[in-house]
């Protein structure tokens, strides 16, 4: 479930050759990026689905743990979207106004998204970063240490640390955090690994700079095009994380609400026909989902012009 | 190659010992016993059942005997809940299951994956590229659990072709659905591996050489291409399989198949530790093996790795 | 009739930034057991012509024209067609052996399989071939290196390997590109004394593309020199080392360094090589051309033949300094 590293190196290896060249890098992936309608059309569409998960509350007629009593045990003819009722979504099987559910099942999963591929990243850049420039047995023990959680199937691990320290939001950090900064930490510390034989981080060392200065001023800044390329397209991967859990029924808890767990509400009432239900999250799911992978995809091809 | 074996086992038995603990602490500290939870037992009662269990012991000692009968009996012990059933039968009744599902959708995503990709790769620009690229991206946003619902929707209620759940000890009919809805994902993301890395090779020196010598296009793809295409993939099939099994939870709780994935559930539910902690060390066990595989045929494929 | 046949060869390739052409009309023969250098700088469309002759242009790339071998036109061949003749009876080796072995096979596995393909013998006997190869261009201890992977060889050495693959069939043509650059200055006159050696054995024709005319002169019969992918001019590479009767050729052999000159600084010809996407109108040259005449950048000078030369240049011989 996370993005493939080897495709997200290329950037790296694009941008110490363009350095080399002297080219003006990011002017030329800005070109470039707005040059790939794909990346442009999602980057609008990411746009519309956080503004309707920040102000899709302000238009919702209904709060969205208000359960609409009148509708029960008629759902199926009653809590179909309608403008009229004000359920432009229609209502869960519990009465409630899906509209505000996914407003904020939306906003949910966008944060869970980007707040979860933000600690992945920075932790795996400071991590891989400190191994690399660091070097020799600190760095076999970082990488081995690295090598051995890889191997453990956290997803497990984390069901079990759901189940036995109740379910909060802040355990689902805890446990998407765990995992995914793994990746990000190899392919900071491949970088590194080249960067600290350059001239400029040879200069700072010879002038007695501290070792963790050197690291955030002079390497960390010189793995931001690979940094920003993989957080987009860890982002989504987080959200399909986060539906998973909520699928499951172990992710946010009642009255608040994910995607994935609308998703799983809504198939669970399908076969009575509210394909409403599914249908709604489903879309803003798949949308947001495809948005990010193109923007990043868009982000790569724009640092890293090559032949894919 | 021998030493490279044991090397990498030398790395795999801590690695599943760090798992073990990990698991046991987790589930030491948990707040509460296990017999406490709904209804309150008599004291005495509950001392007697954390004796029968081991529960009165001190936690290094706990921790050891459960290693100990992990390692030399491969018992993970008695299930806290059902009282007649050890771990042990549980992952016997549901383990082959996920096996032979999970078997096959690593079979499809690997073989379909793959010829897609070079398919994909040899027709660049062509429609069967295209499609190619077109299934791979759009597979990426169909993750297990929304294939699962769509499959469902499409297959059982819609057209009414093939069963909505259950295993039948493992009928082509039951198991097509799981195994798509598992596969999908993996499938697509190995044919963009595949196409992107076979891209790369063919556009390398020593392909142009082959050419030069005259072998026909099938012979540069499949014997002087497919090695180094392949590699890329082979990494990424650790991270799949583990992504896999994770799916099976899944796969189990929406086609009520009746694999580990389910009693995962039930019991994280239940809050039966004993087999929580019994079926994640399996996993990891079998997570350890399969990249010791994969890196071993690594290790055979690319001449340049040192044993 | 000659072995190897190029009539207006022409070579475009599709990029995003429009066509580009990178070979412009190029007719040249070589003949049986003969000996041609291909010269100019990287650019000039030589490495090009020769892999238009071989079917092996990038994916963008097309050409146009004749190239006729042994009479058959090799640019209206299917790709099966071709693979009957390459290595077969025309045979390449590239600049970098460093990327040109894969790097996943052994190496009696590369050279067997040109024989298991071309001559359908059993493996054993291509094996042993292939070691009987690699002693002709001197690996030591062949039968046992031979199952060796590539990467556990020298640069020198793989050039070796790439030329005994390259002469398994004993082809008649053999097309060099650029041998040497990538090695050592010692392991270059050992690849190319080892070059000489097959063309004496063997009586295999080789046309020899670079840009080094120092490797040229003791070895090549013929010399041809391009520029902006055309040919500036051609002929017996003595006599264009002794009067070159071209600006451009002139101007190369002046930046050769020499220890019979003592001059301070070593010549250079001005300017930058060309656009190939925009060549001027004219002469290619023009634009770095030390003796412009005024139809120079209007008018494309003929190539034109006089005894067993040719050259492109609206100067008269005379006039070439």
């Amino acid at each position: 479930m996370l993005p493939n590293k080897a495709a997200v190196e290329g950037v790296g290896d694009a941008m110490q050759l363009a350095e080399v060249k002297g080219r003006s890098l990011w002017a030329d992936a800005r070109t470039r990026f707005f040059r790939n309608k794909a990346a442009v059309a999602s980057l609008v569409m990411l746009a519309l689905v956080a503004g309707f998960a920040l102000f899709g509350g302000t238009i919702a007629q209904y709060e969205n743990d208000f359960v609409d009593f009148s509708l029960i045990g008629s759902n199926a003819y009653l809590g179909v979207p309608s403008v009229d009722t004000g359920h432009y979504f229609g209502t869960d099987s519990n009465g409630r106004d899906l509209f505000a559910r996914t407003v904020q099942g939306t906003g949910i999963s966008l944060m869970v998204g980007v707040v979860g591929a933000l600690v992945a990243v920075i932790v795996g850049t400071l991590y891989g970063a400190a191994a690399g420039y660091y070097g020799g047995r600190i760095d076999g023990i970082m990488m081995r240490t690295v090598d051995v959680l890889m191997s453990i199937p956290f997803m497990f691990v984390l069901i079990l640390m759901l189940v036995i320290f109740g379910r909060s939001i802040f355990m689902l950090f805890l446990g998407i955090g765990l995992i995914s900064w793994l990746d990000m930490a190899r392919i900071a510390r491949g970088q590194t690994l080249t960067i600290k034989n350059k001239e400029f981080v040879e200069v700072a060392v010879a002038t007695g700079v501290h070792p963790i200065k050197i690291i955030l001023r002079h390497i960390v800044p010189n793995l931001l095009g690979i940094v920003i390329v993989y957080a987009t397209l860890l982002v989504p991967n987080m959200i399909i994380f986060e539906s998973f859990i909520s699928f499951l029924g172990l992710g946010v808890q009642e009255p608040a609400t994910s995607l994935g767990a609308l998703i799983n509400e809504g198939s669970r009432t399908m076969q009575f026909g509210y394909h409403w239900q599914i249908a709604f999250p489903l879309f803003f799911f798949v949308v947001t989902i495809f948005a990010f992978f193109f923007v990043g995809d868009g982000l790569r091809d724009a640092l890293d012009p090559k032949d894919r | 190659m021998l030493s490279f074996v044991f090397r990498r086992l030398a790395v795999a038995i801590p690695t599943l010992l760090i798992l073990v603990i990990l698991s046991f602490v987790l589930m030491y500290s948990a707040p509460g016993g296990p017999f406490n939870s709904e209804r309150p037992l008599p004291p005495e009662v509950l001392a007697n059942i954390e004796a029968k269990y081991g529960l009165d012991q001190p936690f290094w000692k706990q921790i050891v005997n459960y290693v100990i009968g992990v390692v030399t009996q491969f018992d993970f012990g008695p299930s806290f809940q059902y009282k007649d059933r050890s771990v042990n039968d549980v992952i016997a009744q549901g383990f082959p299951v996920t096996l032979t599902y999970g078997f096959w959708s690593f079979v499809v995503a690997v073989s379909v994956g793959v010829s897609l990709g070079v398919a994909a790769a040899i027709k660049q620009n062509t429609w069967l590229d295209y499609l190619a690229v077109g299934v791979s991206i759009g597979a990426q946003v169909l993750p297990n659990f929304v294939m699962a619902p769509i499959l469902l929707l499409v297959f059982t209620l819609w057209l009414g072709w093939l069963p909505g759940g259950g295993w039948e000890g493992g009928q082509w009919n039951y198991l097509i659905m799981p195994v798509i809805a598992l596969s999908t994902s993996y499938m697509a993301s190995i044919a963009r591996i595949t196409r992107s890395s076979m891209l790369e090779v063919l556009n390398t020196n020593f392909i142009r050489t082959a050419r030069a010598k005259g072998l026909p296009m099938r012979r540069v793809i499949w014997r002087h291409a497919m090695k180094p295409a392949i590699l890329p993939v082979l990494s990424y099939l650790g991270p799949a399989f583990v992504g896999m099994i994770t799916g099976s939870v899944i796969i189990d709780v929406f086609f009520s198949t009746g694999g580990i994935g389910q009693f995962f559930v039930n019991s994280a539910f239940n809050r039966d530790y004993s087999v929580i902690m019994g079926i994640t060390i399996l996993v990891g066990a079998l997570t350890i093996l399969f990249n010791l595989l994969v890196d071993i045929l690594y290790a055979w494929i690319d001449p340049k790795i040192r044993y | 009739m000659s072995l190897l046949d190029i009539e207006d060869l022409r070579v475009t390739f599709a990029t995003a930034d429009g066509d580009v052409n990178a070979v412009n009309g190029v007719s040249f023969s070589i003949d049986k057991g003969e000996t041609l250098a291909i010269v100019g700088e990287s650019g000039s469309g030589k490495s090009q012509t020769a892999f238009a002759a071989m079917g092996l242009l990038a994916k963008n790339g097309r050409a146009a024209g004749v190239a006729r071998f042994d009479g058959q036109d090799l640019l209206s061949l299917s790709q099966g067609q071709l693979n009957k003749i390459r290595s077969k009876d025309m045979a390449m080796i590239f600049q970098d052996p460093m990327t040109s072995l894969n790097p996943y096979l052994r190496v009696s596995e590369q050279m067997a399989e040109v024989l298991m393909l071309h001559q359908g013998i059993s493996k054993s006997a291509a094996v042993t071939e292939a070691v009987r190869m690699l002693d002709a261009v001197r690996i030591p201890d062949a039968r046992a290196r031979v199952t060796m992977y590539p990467h556990e060889f020298s640069g020198g050495m793989r050039q070796r390997i790439m030329i005994a693959m390259s002469l398994l069939c004993q082809p008649r043509l053999l097309i060099a590109d650029e041998p040497t650059t990538a090695l050592d200055v010692t392991v270059q006159a050992q690849i190319m004394q080892v070059l000489s050696d097959i063309r004496n054995d063997f009586g295999t024709a080789i046309i020899l593309i670079t840009h080094d005319l120092g490797i040229v002169a003791g070895f090549c019969d013929r010399t041809l020199v391009m520029y902006g992918g055309q040919i500036m001019e051609e002929g017996p590479t003595h006599d264009i080392f002794a009067s070159p009767e071209h600006p451009y050729t002139s101007g190369l052999l002046k930046a050769v360094p020499r220890l019979d000159r003592e001059d301070a600084t070593l010549a250079t010809i001005a300017g930058e090589p060309p656009d190939m996407s925009s060549l001027p109108p004219g002469c290619p040259f023009s634009p770095r051309c030390g003796q412009l005449l005024d139809n120079c950048e209007a008018e494309r000078p003929a190539l034109q033949a006089a005894g067993d030369r040719r050259r492109a240049c609206h100067l008269s011989v005379q006039e070439v300094a």
